[in-house]
């Protein structure tokens, strides 16, 4: 599979010519239509014995589509009032083709690593649903939709984060939903103060977007649209949900959730930063955010000692760096940047998903499938913090251009140090851990096609992504700029091995375990709740309150008529 | 209100078809025709009458779509003048856009919750005549006050859905239904005193009932029109369960057999709350209209935010979803200070007139979705505590999508009513620059998803090792899923503004 996507696109493509409209429109639908219908015909038993070759089945449209279709391809499903449309842009082919192969290799390795698992079938379920929701966020290309289909990847990841039905589990799924609730909250807000601009009632992104600069509620939506998708991405403070989510759920549950599931957050940022508008208040504080959630979730994941809970935190790094790429394209209006961070979160998608099936490869195979994973989990955690010539270096290299300050462009550099040292940390984690025999089998393959993949993907997209050639990025300069932050992060590693016993466990989800100090405060304010709702219960109040609200609204209509 | 609709030809043929039907005798026709189901019960026997009941619910919903076709074709009210008197001697019926609007979302709601009641009381039991007769009664009583064009009329459409509504409350006879019906009843009555009161100072100030006429004849600084319209209001409030006049509902609600409680929740509440817009749309002089707006408005948003937040901290189900229609109730008067009194609609206020009512749909079927599973899920459970309902997703799957899919329009997530029906309201509110009805309309938002998803997370989760559960026929869970599907159907409506609804705005 090794980079034959754009290659076979062009063979397509010179064979065939660009797909029809009419292929092109059964493309687009069947992406998020066929997972939904998989999803349904798992009511039937019959089918649902065929569970390995049906999740095989729903990815398929989606990475066809990811391939064959040229960028700008659009299709509207239902036209205004009602409106569904869906399009293909660069940054959404990207992300939509990089989950497609996510969702591929991981639901081989779920259909295995879950065998034993009577409640194997409803993890399935949600799986698919979470899987057309994410596809359907890349492609939708209208307010509502987006909407619909950022609620349903949302939601179905729940099924997700609480398979396990663990306390913990219990615990990480409540506060994932509560959060995806206030983020839906902040979005709907968002959305409809857009909307209400604009004469159609429900505009397309492109539209809305272009009528935000001028909108009269601008200083309202920015925040709004930047707290709900930053939620989902995992920034700096508003990350807490996010390692414990991730580490509770099932290997492959994880790998979706951190690899697919955040980056919906970072399709609404990239959809929603106008380009060609450039905010500089709103980009510097969202670079800002954007690099302290970088350290941030390095320092905090480098003190974990489940590799879980740790490549979780990573993740909140890692969307850190794309916070700081997608704020430089808030800041300066430039579409290059939203593009980049486009093509960064693919990086991570295909990354983080493999490291997470690596771990769990590592967790619930063989003695041989142990090492195999913790030699997978190496390479990719070096990749993933930019060792040149791997593909990581590639898309390190390529966002590089995006900061408009030199120090931004350090500090990104020295984030790559403290990736490479919790990539370590991981691999030493794993490596430490007891080491009990699993039984699975078949779990190697899709972790080892995956990773594979991951690893050289990028490399083969930088070209036509970036329109730089792969030799700028292979330069001396280039190389010695990725190399010393690899060099720093081991040293760092080392110490933190050495330290290791010395270093206390920050509990997953930091702040939230000091959020959740709030608590004696929220259940007096509800204490106080039930008092005033027993005391309306009197007759003597009820009374009191009738003469009241009846004298209140003769006041005020006679005051008026005064 | 002129319509523009693309003329197709089954739009002519059915105009062709509806021209020989004269809809004022519908109009009598579908107040009738629920109290003639009364006979074969009271004649036939429990089963034949059963039968009688259901059919004519289903005739009902014929009934009440043809009277909307006539309606949305004609984009004219369809009016019946009672023995052919007109006002002021005679009494005439009504049904413009919202009440054929109310008509057919009530038709169809108590179709709905007919054919799960003929599944029986519970796994063994059926239903006795008398529920029947009651829902009979109540299906009438819903009726007249969506048509009804006086005064008085429409007091006694409120007597007649209050004493068929109590006696459901207490259907099986147990001490705490006793008490719940007899506040309900108390503060029924205190509610129709202070309407009775208030239409009798109308009728001295004006010589009429008919609210047509009297509107023309108010006087708007006449103190005694200010102090009608205040009584009136807070006694219909009070039957509404109008936030902060709401205690008797939980109890009564959540007392009841589930397909009470849904009538209860879904339905009779919905007339008072009508009649309540319909005084200030219809019948209050402008000025004063504006000065009440907001006032309703703010207990809307009591409701809104003070029973939700009494809604997220209640241990069993059934008393979740009583408290939640507490609250619910309050959307519908965040519309008040949207929209004008005097003169057509702009854009944004018929928008926010489209979310009101279209809200009172979406609640009124979702809730009847809700309270039908809840009712399925104690069956199979044995009990309706929130933190144990482990295991209910494997037992009653049907019954518990239901009552998640029908949260959903409660959340306002899409696709449903409930979320078109916000979004209306937040778009008008956010357009006319009242930003604190936007910031009520999001909390409440908050606040019902807190209280929907703890229940479908509890009944998701697995079930505690010594949990046993009854099983429960398929045909017993499916009704529930299927009021909860039209919900969601609501939510296709396009987001504009709908010409329907505002036929025969005064």
């Amino acid at each position: 599979m090794t980079g034959s996507e754009t290659l076979l696109g062009q063979i397509w493509g010179s064979i065939v010519g660009p797909p029809d409209s009419v292929t092109a429109s059964v493309l687009l639908v069947a992406s998020v239509a066929v997972p939904l219908l998989v999803a349904v015909a798992f009511v039937s038993d019959g089918l649902r014995r065929h569970a390995s070759w049906l999740l095989l089945l729903a990815p398929m449209p989606a990475l066809l589509a990811a391939i064959v279709l040229r960028e700008g391809t659009a299709l509207v499903v239902l036209s205004p009032p009602f409106r569904l449309s869906l399009a293909v842009d660069t940054a959404g082919g990207l992300l939509l083709g990089g989950a497609a192969i996510l969702w591929l290799a991981a639901g081989r390795f779920a259909v295995a690593f879950l065998r034993a698992d009577p409640t194997c079938d409803r993890f399935l379920v949600w799986w698919l649903f979470t899987m057309a929701g994410s596809f359907a966020v890349f492609l939708v290309a209208d307010l509502a939709s987006f909407y619909l289909a950022y609620a349903l990847v949302s939601f179905s990841a729940f099924g997700l984060v609480v398979h396990d039905d663990s306390p913990e589990a219990r615990r990480a799924g409540s506060l994932y939903l509560s959060l995806t609730v206030l983020g839906e909250a902040f979005l709907i807000a968002a959305f409809v103060m857009l909307a209400a601009g604009i004469d159609e009632a429900n505009p397309l992104i492109r539209e809305a977007v272009a009528a935000l600069p001028t909108s009269p509620w601008r200083s309202a939506i920015l925040p709004l649209l930047l707290l709900g998708f930053t939620l989902k991405m995992g920034l700096f403070p508003l990350h807490i949900w996010m390692p414990l989510a991730h580490s509770v759920a099932p290997a492959p549950g994880s790998a979706a959730l951190s690899g697919i599931v955040v980056k919906a957050g970072v399709i609404g940022l990239i959809r929603f930063i106008p380009e060609g508008f450039p905010m500089p208040g709103w980009g510097a504080a969202l670079t800002a955010f954007g690099m302290i959630t970088a350290f941030y979730g390095v320092a905090i994941g480098l003190t974990q000692r489940h590799p879980k809970r740790a490549l979780a935190y990573s993740t909140v790094s890692q969307m850190g760096v794309v916070g700081v790429v997608l704020g430089a394209g808030l800041e300066t209006g430039s579409g290059v940047a939203l593009l980049l961070a486009a093509f960064y979160a693919m990086n991570h998608m295909l990354l983080k998903g493999s490291m997470f099936l690596a771990v769990g490869l590592a967790s619930a195979g063989g003695q041989t499938d142990r090492r195999i994973g913790v030699l997978l989990m190496a390479m990719l955690g070096l990749g993933l913090a930019g060792l040149p010539l791997t593909g990581g270096a590639f898309t390190k290299y390529a966002i590089k251009v995006a900061p408009t300050s030199d120090l931004a462009v350090f500090l990104l550099s020295l984030s790559a140090a403290g990736t490479t040292a919790l990539m370590l940390h991981v691999v030493m984690l794993l490596l430490g851990g007891d080491a009990k025999v699993g039984k699975n089998k078949g779990l190697v393959g899709p972790c080892a096609v995956l990773s594979l993949v991951a690893m050289a993907l990028p490399t083969v997209l930088f070209p036509s992504v970036t329109g730089g050639r792969l030799s700028a990025a292979l330069s001396v300069d280039a190389l010695l700029g990725a190399a010393w932050p690899i060099a720093v992060g081991t040293a760092l590693a080392l110490l933190v091995f050495r330290l290791r016993n010395r270093i206390p466990e920050v509990p997953a989800g930091d702040l939230f375990v000091l959020a959740s100090r709030l608590a004696p405060t929220v259940s007096r304010l509800s204490g106080m709740a039930a008092d005033v709702d027993r005391a309306l219960g009197r007759w003597q109040v009820a009374g009191i309150t009738v003469l009241g609200l009846a004298i209140a609204l003769s006041t005020v209509m006679l005051v008026q008529v005064r | 209100m002129t319509q523009d609709h693309a003329l197709s030809a089954a739009d002519a043929s059915g105009r062709l078809l509806m021209a020989g039907l004269p809809p004022g005798p519908l109009l009598a026709l579908a107040i009738i025709l629920p109290l003639a189901g009364l006979v074969p019960l009271l004649l036939l026997g429990p089963r034949a009458g059963e039968r009688a009941a259901i059919a004519l619910a289903g005739l009902g919903l014929l009934l009440a779509i043809l009277i909307a076709l006539q309606v949305g074709w004609s984009g004219t009210p369809a009016l019946y003048h009672l023995g052919g008197w007109r006002p002021p001697l005679g009494i005439m019926l009504r049904a413009d856009g919202i009440s054929a609007g109310m008509l057919v979302t009530s038709a169809a709601v108590f179709f709905g919750i007919s054919l799960f009641a003929a599944t029986g009381r519970d796994r063994t039991n059926t239903f006795p005549p008398t529920f029947w007769m009651l829902a009979l009664c109540v299906a009438s009583g819903l009726n007249l006050a969506f048509l009804a064009e006086d005064l008085f009329t429409l007091y006694v459409a409120l007597e007649l859905l209050t004493f068929a509504a109590v006696p459901l409350v207490c259907l099986d006879g147990k001490a705490a239904q006793l008490k719940a019906a007899l506040t309900y009843l108390l503060f029924a009555l205190l509610g129709s005193l202070l309407y009775l009161l208030g239409a009798v100072l109308i009728y001295a100030s004006t010589g009429t009932l008919d609210i047509g006429l009297a509107a023309q004849r108010l006087v708007a600084n006449a103190p005694a029109t200010g102090i009608a319209l205040a009584l009136m209001s807070v006694g219909l409030a009070a039957k509404a369960a109008l936030f902060p006049l709401y205690l008797w509902l939980p109890p009564a609600h959540a007392g009841a057999p589930p397909a009470a409680s849904a009538l209860l929740s879904s339905l009779v509440i919905k007339a008072p709350i009508f009649l309540l817009l319909r005084i200030w749309i219809g019948l209050a002089p402008a000025p004063l209209a504006e000065q009440a707006a907001p006032v309703l408005a703010v207990l809307g948003t009591g409701a809104i935010l003070f029973c939700g937040m009494r809604a997220l901290a209640q241990s069993r189900l059934k008393l979740l979803i009583a408290y939640s229609t507490a609250a619910q109730i309050g959307y519908v008067f965040l519309m008040l200070p949207l929209v004008t009194y005097s003169g057509p609609l702009s854009m944004p206020e018929s928008l926010a007139w489209t979310g009101g009512f279209l809200h009172l749909a979406a609640h009124a079927f979702s809730k009847a979705a809700m309270f039908i599973a809840a009712g399925v899920i104690a069956e199979a459970l044995g009990h309706d505590r929130i933190s144990s309902l482990g295991g209910a997703a494997q037992a009653v799957p049907i019954s518990v999508a239901a009552f998640a899919i029908g949260g959903l329009s409660l959340m306002g997530l899409p696709p449903s009513g409930g979320f078109i029906a916000k979004v209306m309201l937040l778009t008008a509110a956010i357009q006319q620059g009242v930003a604190w009805i936007a910031v009520v309309v999001l909390l409440g938002g908050l606040l019902a998803r807190g209280y929907v998803l703890r229940v479908v997370v509890s009944a998701l989760q697995r079930p505690e090792t010594d949990a046993s559960f009854v099983t429960i026929p398929l045909r017993r869970q499916s009704m529930a899923l299927v009021l909860a599907l039209v919900a969601i159907v609501l939510g296709f409506i396009p987001l504009q503004p709908m010409d329907f609804l505002l036929v025969g705005r005064p």
